[in-house]
């Protein structure tokens, strides 16, 4: 059971980033739908600069990088030039997925034994890690884990109780308003997408980095679509989108734990898998009552 | 004296791809007066505000400020001119509190929510404004959001406020306490340039009017010298003649065309909103229905069109029963309709002119051959339309949101006019338009009653109904308080019925 809700807050590291960064940026008005894509990129340059250093910092580091490039690239298109988000994204996760595979190839051609990196060590927080129970669960976890935690109330406070949480949510309900107020909306919503790829890039980086200690092209798995879900799911709240990763976390550490312990071969396993899948779409039918950002995914121009 | 004017424009002009917006434009303003700027929909009136707000850039001439010349590239620049500009469609975030909307831009860092509440609160209620300042923009009336767009100039301290239409929206209490407020604001010295199409505005708030008419200024009039029968030659070019209403009453021994038998609907709460309705109209007959907006009126059009059925209650089209009919059913019956909200249910803004006359003829083959839409046919077609009711576009593969709003009327107007061949049903069709446009619309009734069609005219401007209606009935509550011959009545007693009250002696 410890371990069972160890996990749920593991996996559900990721998948916070994921969702807070769509947040960030949906609520200004752009879907990132090249989150998937982001993820992955995050996944591999965090493990080719742990692998080529043997650091973990540097690792993440280029994984913020990598994220952070992939979503300039995304922002120029959607936001600059003003195209239509899914199409780019669709088309920025496929050129994803083709140049990790790639360069993953011409880094480390195809080695015999699979490439190994180790992975983030498990920070105990004094005092607070001892607390039987919680003190597993919550404080001995790794630094990115500890990074979401924080990155919670951050936003909420940034989103709703700054001038630039304003500007933000004002982008993404009336652009015009915001243009008029003599805020350029164009770069606003540039920068919010930066920021929402080097979240991406981190939480990428966490499957390879945090938990995996490896690179394989499927480790994302559509996880960061799943983030992408549970930005709607958690009505574009930082503390909404907290449940949302909370639920998926379990049923993603459920998913494992059952393929780990079921040795009987009757209960199909890949039913067990689909596990967190399903239940997007089930949440995502179940939600109503949504408050979706007015101008989700239009593209802000400028008449002269 | 000669005194300097605050804000001077010399000679702009402002072209769209090949369109003239305006032409050698050239205006002044002086602090502490009222300028009214005057023209039909499309006169560049807006045009020229815009470029003087920074919302688009002018292709020739010069702006100058405090007799300097300045150079207005962004709302930003303006405000910090002093000119703020409200616009026609407000820029609110209407998720947001009025205080959210007017400190947007205007601070940095952590939003002490609560001080600026009543600082932003005290400002209101030095105006008068009565308008909470906390509560989100969508749960506010229109008048109300005006209110929190004005403010947005005020808290910048703006001393030149332009304000584009600001009375379309506005009910008429909302649009008195508006001029009530224009006229303080200037006493302190500040400046308005108020925008508008509507005589009376003029001739109640200006202290000056400048006319504009196909992006060109034609003419200016001092307060001493504002003559409303003057201001509208001007502002159309030509002399408007009113369509001659025949009082014969020939109507009365034409047959029945439309029956409504004593309809009533509910709405989802079962809240009453239809309750007994029952009148007759007979070919050659305009019926009007005169009412404050929203006392069921619109829900009355879509009983009567087909899009909602009514609980109880039928209602007879050419002695047939067509209650239960469909949409379609009515349509290629003879009904035509021209809704309230024509970019809500009869345009597809889009879609081209052509797109839009084929839309409510899809299945009848008018238009089309086996399938295959009869492109020519259509277009000549729409050509036509466009000649005849002098319709302000290039051709008609124009896309009909690129239209003004009384050339959208237009383009609505002819084709429900060919598709309603027994019955028109005309729900406040000349709101927001200006004088040529309505005045279009009004001899299209006269003539369509001629040629023996039976008109429903659902409105609230009380010179209109008495203009064309033969007989007049009034709305209050979703119920007909009466139905009178056209001079049983006067503007007092319609006034009155129209609040839901019945004068004495009727």
């Amino acid at each position: 059971m410890t371990n069972l809700l160890y996990r749920t807050i593991l996996m559900s590291t990721p998948l916070l980033l994921g969702s807070v960064a769509e947040v960030f940026s949906e609520r200004c008005g752009v879907m990132v739908c090249a989150i998937e894509g982001i993820f992955l990129i995050g996944a591999w340059g965090g493990f080719v600069g742990t692998y080529l250093t043997h650091n973990a910092f540097i690792g993440i580091m280029l994984a913020i990088l990598c994220g952070t490039a992939l979503s300039a690239l995304y922002a120029f298109v959607t936001v600059t030039l003003g195209q239509q988000q899914v199409v780019t994204g669709t088309a920025l996760n496929i050129l994803a997925a083709g140049f990790c595979a790639f360069f993953q190839r011409v880094i480390f051609g195809v080695p015999t034994s699979p490439l190994v990196i180790d992975t983030l060590p498990i920070l105990r927080i004094p005092i607070l890690s001892n607390i039987p129970f919680i003190g597993t669960i919550l404080f001995s976890q790794n630094i990115i884990t500890y990074l979401a935690y924080l990155l919670i109330p951050l936003s909420y406070y940034v989103l709703f109780k700054t001038s630039l949480g304003l500007k933000i949510r004002s982008a993404g309900e009336n652009p015009v308003a915001v243009d008029t107020a003599g805020i350029n909306v164009t770069k606003l919503r540039f920068l919010t997408v930066l920021v929402a790829g080097s979240l991406g890039g981190l939480a990428g980086s966490f499957y390879t980095i945090g938990y995996v200690g490896m690179f394989t092209t499927n480790i994302i798995g559509g996880r960061g679509w799943i983030a992408f879900a549970i930005c709607f799911l958690g009505n574009w709240t930082p503390y909404g989108v907290l449940f949302g990763t909370l639920a998926f976390g379990l049923a993603d550490a459920l998913s494992i734990y059952i393929q780990a312990v079921s040795t009987s071969s009757y209960f199909p396993r890949e039913i067990v898998i689909a596990l967190p899948y399903a239940l997007t779409i089930i949440l995502t039918v179940m939600r109503s009552n949504l408050r979706v950002p007015a101008v989700l995914g239009i593209p802000y121009k400028k008449d002269n | 004296m000669e005194r300097t004017p605050i804000v001077e424009l010399r000679h702009i002009s402002k072209y769209f791809a090949k369109v003239v917006a305006n032409k050698d434009v050239s205006l002044k303003v002086f602090p502490g007066e009222v300028l009214a700027l005057l023209g039909e929909n499309g006169a560049g009136k807006s045009t020229i505000m815009k470029i003087l707000y920074g919302l688009y850039k002018h292709d020739d001439g010069e702006i100058l400020i405090h007799s300097k010349k300045a150079d207005i590239r962004s709302p930003m620049d303006a405000k910090k001119s002093g000119i703020a500009m409200v616009q026609q469609h407000f820029s609110l975030v209407s998720t947001h509190t009025g205080t959210e909307n007017i400190i947007l831009g205007n601070t940095k860092g952590y939003i002490p929510i609560s001080a600026y509440n009543s600082k932003i609160q005290k400002l209101a209620n030095e105006y008068g404004f009565d308008v909470p300042v906390d509560v989100k923009i969508e749960k506010l009336a229109v008048g109300q959001q005006q209110k929190i767009e004005i403010l947005k100039a005020l808290y910048l301290n703006v001393n030149i406020l332009i304000l584009d239409e600001p009375t379309a929206v506005l009910t008429p209490q909302e649009s008195e306490t508006l001029m009530a407020f224009i006229k303080s604001y200037v006493k302190k010295g500040n400046s308005v340039i108020f925008i508008t199409h509507k005589l009376k505005e003029v001739m109640e708030v200006a202290s000056r009017v400048v006319v504009m008419r196909n992006g060109i200024v034609v003419g200016e009039r001092q307060r001493e010298e504002l003559e409303e029968h003057d201001l509208a030659k001007l502002m159309i070019g030509e002399e408007i003649v009113a369509p001659v209403r025949d009082s014969s009453n020939r109507w009365e021994k034409l047959p029945t065309i439309l029956e409504v038998d004593n309809i009533s609907l509910h709405d989802s709460k079962n809240t009453p909103i239809l309750t007994d309705i029952s009148f007759n109209i007979h070919a050659s007959e305009i019926y009007g229905i005169a009412g404050v907006s929203g006392n069921g009126q619109d829900e009355l059009c879509d009983v009567l069109c087909g899009l909602k059925k009514p609980d109880r209650g039928k209602i007879y089209f050419k002695d047939k029963d067509i209650t239960d009919s469909s949409i379609l059913e009515h349509n290629l019956s003879g009904l035509g309709y021209v809704p309230l909200d024509r970019l809500r249910d009869a345009i597809i803004p889009g879609m081209t002119l052509s797109e839009n006359m084929l839309l409510k003829n899809s299945f009848s083959g008018k238009w089309s051959n086996k399938g295959f839409i009869k492109k020519i046919e259509l277009n000549n077609y729409t050509s036509d339309m466009i000649e005849k009711h002098r319709i302000k576009a290039t051709g008609p593969a124009d896309l009909s949101g690129g239209l003004s709003g009384g050339n959208q009327q237009k383009l609505v107007l002819g084709r429900e006019v060919d598709i309603g061949t027994s019955l028109l049903i005309f729900n406040q069709p000349t709101r927001g338009l200006d004088m040529g446009a309505v005045d279009r619309i009004h001899h299209v009734m006269m003539e369509e009653k001629e040629r023996g069609k039976a008109i429903l005219l659902i409105s609230t401007e009380i010179t209109e109904l008495f203009e064309m209606c033969d007989v007049i009935s009034v709305m209050y509550r979703g119920k007909i308080l009466g139905e009178y011959r056209n001079g049983e009545l006067n503007t007092d007693n319609l006034g009155l019925l129209m609040a839901g009250i019945r004068p004495e002696g009727l």
